[in-house]
């Protein structure tokens, strides 16, 4: 090179000095290398982490609507008012520039006063006493900040006719942690706030209106067991990012659809990228990943039904009753009504429930749902299973059987079980199976269920599947108990285990769901089905050319495999029941549509064995010729006096005329399929 | 060599380095527009009061300076040297006089407030030093050898040295040692004087930083408190003693914090810069005000271009200031006299520690000094004695041997 050959030839001092400037250019060439090339990527994220801020987009969750397309949960939208503290940076400057030049000008004041004082003027050192400390900076800062924020609320407040509060430390904690957010100071405005703000209050001036979805559930507490709520929830889901600088509030569902198909409801959330400057402030955004939308749950519900069933139940014992019913298409398996009462409003937990509101649910145990989520014993329900039991093991229904009178009450029948003696509710005399079944006869049913065997009686009811989940949602589901063949071949199960097993008590307990699909089969000619309550899972945007995931109706989860003549046998028997004006669940007949059922009361005892109360049954199924309704309606009862007959047919009455009426008013259109 | 059919047709000047310098300003401009238009305030202001077209007002003003220079021998000016070098010592006094000399809230009085400039005598008084210097060392190689003429020498050098340690701006009286000693050096001082030198000052320096960084501080030499932080920074050293309690030492990382966090910034512009950079006037750490806008487009000029053009960009700016700096060399190896030598040695060897300072400190090899860096950081007075360094250096090549 030019420059080189001309040193080469020249004195060795500037070839020394050559040399020195080569080296130090090739130092800091290295160093360079070392920082842009080397060690480029770590001062790369360690800019983006101190620049970049990330916010966590809810999706718009799913709508919940019932068969036919009736809304039971959707979003609205809810206006936030917020101050955006990156439009307030120069009122926050200049509110600050006021304040320290008041301080600057006491400072000067108070100098000036020890210089009088002193009689003559301060030292350097000695001035230094007077001036700000960087704490004292930081207050009038934080002063500044919100005395602005302060105004712009009275401000806003003068404007919408109401008094808009700021609480001073929540707002330098949000200063403090969440600059890059907007700051909210008033939540759900209604329509007139909202027209007040908008009708003054232009862009770019600090504070604006912010939009939130929030949770609606326009029919109440409707279907709320079955809906199930929502909790304040921003947590990242599974296969979403998990690291974001800031959430926006998302919720989650808890029980019921909202949690059993929290994932499809909730879609997935979006990730927006905030830009910061060195003091935090906001910069610009930039939305990186849309949220995509959930979607909607589509149920085998009937809306107008199951207003219709919860209607009567309150009618008939209360808004506090503690009482299920279960309205199921007999074919298909759809569960077309769900009630479990006392009810609460899902409303209340989307926006926050008070405490008083919470404790009354907390001791009616209102949030548990009595469809699915609680044992009871089924009492004489369960005569239909043993009915089914004795009939395939050869009894003979016109064969009589004469019911004893009990000693203490002649009135009443009596039978002995080993050394157990157990009360009729029947009064004696000769029974055959229909006479039995149609006064409930406790006596008929222990001594042919003994006859007909307790293996077969558990086998019959193996099938049933009683003891085991019904499947139809995840978190609130119990299994019942029923015992197994060991349990029962076991030296340990008497007589008197068996004589109880026949009268729906003892070693035996079932959810009203359970029942329902019991009384299905029975009335389907024998298909004990899946119950289903989502018919299917689609998009929210129709258009978006996704198709809807449909779960299949009326899966047949195993068969009765029992003679179609037993079944006929107690079908007409649970006919005569409602109709024949002896039976117990006369109060169910409606006119225009024949039904059948069979009435229960089942005793709730102690821990020493003490009655405490009743549950009241009523299994039942209608038309008689053709089924297609099952509806299983169950009342807890601490009073001692009424029976399934009395307190459960009246509602079953009542939900069966709902569906008749609903029907004629669709001029044929039946609610269950053909 | 010496043949005057060649040399006639050589340029009269240096043109390699002319090049390199106007590409050097196009580079200066571009990037103090892109360091200061990223302010929003800044970027209000009316077309003329930008600083960018302030930096091509100074860079005009500076070429007309060395143009000027040029039209005079080299040696006449050196023999006006010591005026200048005494006007540039009165102008070090008098700006350590409080109301004339100005701090800028920096609290070192570095600037002389003039309306319309602010004059920074000691950039001014590097120029005067390397002509005096020059000028003295020029005589007889024989004369060199003596004490008294050594002694002188570095009396020289220590007047202005001393001077502007006391306003105090440590960064720029350090740079006036390498370009003495080197001066020195080519000039034919004796080695054993120089190797003495070098290793007095060695070891002053060593015990200055064993005392900032290990005495108590009872022990400490006084010096301004910024001053010792930057050193503490550099060397990564905790500000609170060890003795401390707790909530000193709080506080002491906090301020640490805070000191450290032009240097932080720094290197994280630069090292974001990546190979290639984020493209002009994109560069997230000025545009957000994590680069200290006060300090970008002046100190901190090559953290805007390093991250915006990436490592190519610092290799193209150092390629430039290397052509700069050897073309100079160039210039002292075929400079007529030793007078034209020391001239554009001294030159050199003033860009070259500006230079290697002022990018050092931004890849923290070398403490944060308020050093510019030469012809690309916005500012009247360096600009001003970079250009008319550089005219003088112009000044020597077209006097040169045999020409």
């Amino acid at each position: 090179m030019l420059i080189f050959d001309e040193l080469k030839k020249n004195d060795p001092q500037l070839r020394l000095v050559a040399m020195v400037l080569a080296g130090g250019l090739g130092i800091l060439l290295a160093g360079l290398w070392w920082v842009q090339i080397v060690s480029a990527q770590e001062y790369k994220s360690h800019q983006e982490t101190q620049a970049y801020r990330s916010v966590r987009i809810p999706a718009v969750r799913g709508k919940i609507l019932d068969r036919e397309g009736r809304v039971l949960a959707e979003n609205r939208p809810r206006y936030n008012l917020s101050l955006y503290l990156d439009d307030l940076r120069k009122p926050f400057d200049t509110a600050y520039g006021q304040l320290r030049k008041q301080a600057l000008d006491a400072q000067q004041h108070a100098i000036a006063a020890q210089e009088k004082k002193l009689g003559r003027s301060l030292t350097k050192v000695e001035r230094k006493q007077f001036a700000l400390t960087t704490a004292q900076i930081q207050q009038l800062r934080a002063q500044s900040r919100l005395s602005v924020a302060n105004d712009l609320a009275a401000q806003i407040g003068r404007q919408l006719g109401q008094p808009v509060p700021l609480d001073a430390k929540n707002f330098e904690r949000a200063y403090q942690t969440r600059l890059a957010m907007p700051y909210p100071i008033l939540k759900n405005l209604n329509e007139v706030q909202i027209a007040r703000f908008e009708e003054k209050f232009t862009n770019g001036f600090g504070a604006d209106l912010e939009l939130q979805a929030a949770r609606v559930y326009p029919s109440g507490a409707t279907a709320a067991h079955l809906l199930g709520y929502l909790r304040s929830d921003d947590s990242s889901a599974e296969g979403e990012e998990s690291y974001f600088s800031y959430r926006l509030p998302d919720y989650r569902g808890v029980v019921g659809i909202e949690g059993g198909f929290d994932a499809k409801l909730r879609g997935m959330a979006g990730a927006e990228s905030v830009l910061v400057n060195n003091l935090g402030y906001r910069q610009s955004e930039n939305i990186w990943s849309q949220p995509e939308p959930g979607h909607n749950v589509v149920l085998t519900i009937d809306l107008n039904l199951q207003r219709a069933a919860e209607n009567s139940l309150v009618l008939h014992r209360g808004a506090e009753a503690k009482a299920a019913i279960v309205v199921m298409d007999v074919r298909s398996g759809d569960v077309l009504a769900m009630v479990s009462s006392p009810t609460f409003d899902p409303n209340d937990f989307a926006q926050g429930i008070s405490q008083d509101k919470w404790d009354r649910l907390q001791q009616l145990s209102a949030e548990k749902n009595r469809a699915t989520y609680e044992n009871y014993a089924p009492g004489s329900i369960f005569k239909t299973v043993i009915a089914l039991a004795a009939l395939e093991n050869g009894l003979d229904p016109s064969e009589v059987f004469h019911v004893h009178a009990n000693p203490e009450n002649p009135a009443k029948g009596i039978i002995y079980v080993g050394k157990r003696s157990i009360k009729d509710t029947a009064p004696p005399g000769d029974y055959d199976f229909r006479k039995a079944f149609i006064h409930s006869s406790n006596s008929y049913f222990i001594t042919n269920g003994l006859r007909a065997g307790v293996e077969n009686i558990i086998r019959i009811g193996k099938k049933f599947h009683l003891g085991e989940r019904t499947g139809l949602f995840t978190n609130q589901e119990t299994r019942g108990n029923f015992p197994s063949l060991p349990r029962v071949i076991s030296r340990a199960w008497r007589d008197g285990d068996t004589a109880n097993l026949c009268i729906g008590q003892g070693e035996l307990a079932v959810t009203p769901v359970q029942m329902a699909v019991m009384v299905s089969a029975i009335a389907n000619g024998g298909k004990v089905l899946w119950p289903r309550i989502v018919d299917r899972i689609e998009p929210q945007d129709p258009a978006s050319g996704e198709m809807a995931s449909r779960f299949p109706a009326g899966v047949v989860r195993d068969e009765l495999g029992v003679h179609p003549r037993s079944l006929k046998i107690l079908r007409d028997a649970m006919r005569d029941d409602v109709s024949s004006s002896e039976g117990t669940g006369t109060a169910a007949a409606v006119e225009g549509m024949q039904v059948c059922g069979k009435t229960g009361t089942a005793q709730v005892q102690d821990a020493s064995n003490k009655l405490t109360g009743y549950n009241f049954w009523f299994a039942s199924f209608a038309p008689y010729e053709k089924p297609r309704y099952a509806i299983v309606v169950m009342v807890e009862s601490t009073d001692l006096h009424g029976s399934g007959g009395s307190v459960c047919a009246p509602i079953a009455h009542d939900v069966y005329e709902a569906i008749l009426k609903q029907e004629n008013a669709r001029a044929g259109k039946v609610l269950a399929r053909n | 060599m010496v043949n005057p059919s060649i040399n006639e047709r050589e340029p009269k000047l240096d043109r390699l380095q002319l090049v390199a310098l106007a590409v050097l300003m196009c580079i200066g401009t571009l990037f103090v527009y892109s360091a200061t238009m990223a302010n929003a305030s800044s970027a209000m202001l009316p077309w003329y009061d930008q600083t960018w077209v302030r930096q091509i007002i100074w860079y005009a003003m500076g070429i007309g300076a060395g143009v000027a220079l040029c039209l005079v021998d080299y040696h006449t000016l050196a023999r006006w040297s010591f005026v200048a070098y005494g006007a540039s010592v009165f102008f070090l006094i008098i700006v350590l006089i409080p109301h004339i000399g100005t701090s800028h809230g920096w609290g070192a009085q570095r600037w002389i407030d003039l309306g319309f400039f602010q004059f920074q005598p000691s950039e001014f008084a590097k120029l005067a030093f390397i002509l005096a210097a020059a000028n003295y060392l020029s005589r007889p190689v024989d004369e060199l050898r003596q004490r008294l003429v050594f002694w002188k020498g570095i009396g020289l050098m220590l007047l202005p040295f001393m001077l502007i340690l006391k306003e105090p701006d440590l960064g720029s009286a350090l740079v006036l040692l390498p370009t003495g000693l080197v001066m020195m050096l080519v000039a034919g001082t004796p080695k054993r004087y120089l190797l003495r030198l070098v290793g007095v000052v060695g070891l002053l320096a060593a015990l200055f930083l064993a005392d900032i960084l290990f005495a108590p501080p009872r022990w400490q030499v006084p010096m301004q408190a910024y001053q010792r932080q930057r050193l503490l920074v550099y060397f990564g050293a905790d500000f609170a003693a060890a003795s401390a309690t707790p909530a000193e030492k709080a506080q002491a990382r906090r301020l640490q914090f805070d000191k450290s966090y032009q240097v932080t910034q720094a290197m994280i512009s630069v090292g974001s810069g990546g190979l290639m950079g984020k493209g002009w006037r994109k560069g997230d750490q000025t545009a957000l005000g994590f680069l200290p806008p006060g300090a970008a487009h002046n100190d901190f000029i090559f953290s805007v271009i390093a991250e915006e053009e990436g490592f190519v960009g610092s290799l193209v700016v150092l390629t430039l200031y290397a052509v700069i700096l050897f073309t100079g060399l160039r210039i002292a190896g075929r400079a007529r006299d030793r007078l034209g030598k020391l001239v554009a040695v001294g030159v050199v060897t003033l860009l070259f520690s500006h230079v290697f300072v002022n990018i050092g400190m931004n890849i923290r090899i070398v403490p944060v000094t308020g050093i510019p860096l030469p012809l690309l950081s916005y500012g009247g007075s360096s600009v001003l004695c970079s250009l008319i360094a550089l005219g003088l250096m112009q000044n020597v090549h077209i006097h040169r041997r045999g020409y």
